[in-house]
């Protein structure tokens, strides 16, 4: 068998090659025009920024969630004792004594309603950052799945 | 010094600058297509019609393959900005024609009986759709290198280069291929 005719048709032809050529050759490819839609582009700009845009986002909120919660720490360390004068709840804690004339030194107070806010704000914190974590995550994992999946696309 | 040495009676130290001279007429293409120029994906369009329309000539109907070469030329004018090299144009229209055949299968399960009005309308259209229809029934990696050797008359070199396979794979194949074609054909004839 001439094997160089069936790999780049040179040397000597085969007939039953040529024969299948020949009758095969009718269903070869017939130039058509494409028609591609007016509409319909292709660019760069049509890259899909989502995943980057999640993470970006991802991030400023976890930004701002921290800079809240410093924010939020360092507004109560500043409050003074002092400055809770009629506590509507109970006041926990030694109960301040006017008899006395030494100074005494004023131990912060801290009433039930202070308690409760202080664990609702801690608790609120740690939904956002919670939150932000998943969505770092699921924007990540996205990311990873359309690289693969391209990947997989693409020829070797 | 010594490699200098082996670089020049080397045959591939020659056979590299061809290659660099043909490839960039898709990396071009691609790029002038990706800032807005049409008519560059209507050249690649002529370039690369021919290899998918055998690519989906082995796996699919006939009466499907002009549409769905459409269609593929399409998906690959909206997905472009995803080829990271425009060198590899060819392999990647030949994937998408792949998986589109695949598709094709997934959606339309029925089998459809082939009649003579669809094997051809003349004596030697309707033999060619009876050859193609043995071809069909070789290995896979067969039937797409005949049928692009065959039916759209590329030589083994335009298949490796158009379709990213070794040169030594698209010899196998067609090698192999064809004798299993020449056994199928004589026991046709026989019977």
């Amino acid at each position: 068998m001439n094997d160089d005719y069936l790999w780049n048709k040179s040397g000597e032809p085969d007939p039953q090659i040529q024969q299948l050529e020949e009758i095969l050759g009718t269903l070869r490819y017939q130039p058509k025009p494409l028609k591609l839609p007016e509409e319909l582009s292709t660019s760069r700009s049509r890259r899909n920024h989502f995943p980057w845009l999640a993470i970006a986002a991802t991030v400023v909120m976890a930004l701002l969630a921290g800079g809240l919660w410093l924010q939020t720490r360092n507004y109560d360390a500043s409050i003074p004792a002092v400055a809770i004068a009629q506590p509507a709840d109970p006041i926990i804690g030694p109960p301040l004594s006017a008899s006395t004339d030494a100074p005494k030194r004023i131990k912060p107070r801290v009433t039930n309603y202070d308690r409760r806010e202080a664990l609702a704000a801690k608790q609120q914190l740690m939904f956002a950052l919670r939150l932000a974590s998943e969505k770092l995550n699921s924007a990540y994992r996205r990311t990873q799945d359309k690289r693969s999946s391209h990947e997989n696309t693409l020829p070797n | 010094m010594a490699t200098a040495n082996m670089l020049m009676i080397n045959p591939l130290a020659e056979a590299v600058p061809e290659q660099a001279t043909e490839m960039p007429v898709e990396i071009a293409l691609v790029k002038a297509v990706l800032e807005g120029d049409r008519e560059g994906f209507g050249r690649l369009y002529d370039l690369y019609a021919p290899l998918v329309h055998g690519v989906l000539l082995a796996r699919v109907p006939r009466m499907e393959v002009d549409d769905l070469v459409q269609d593929i030329f399409l998906h690959a004018f909206k997905k472009l900005h995803t080829l990271r090299d425009g060198s590899a144009f060819g392999p990647w229209i030949a994937m998408i024609a792949r998986n589109r055949a695949v598709d094709y299968y997934r959606r339309s399960r029925e089998t459809v009986e082939i009649t003579d009005e669809m094997r051809g309308t003349d004596k030697q259209e309707s033999k060619a759709a009876e050859i193609l229809e043995l071809i069909r029934g070789l290995p896979e990696a067969y039937r797409e290198t005949l049928v692009l050797r065959l039916v759209e008359g590329m030589t083994g070199p335009e298949i490796a280069e158009r379709t990213g396979l070794t040169a030594a794979s698209v010899r196998v194949n067609l090698h192999r291929g064809m004798k299993l074609l020449r056994e199928k054909l004589t026991l046709t004839e026989g019977v």
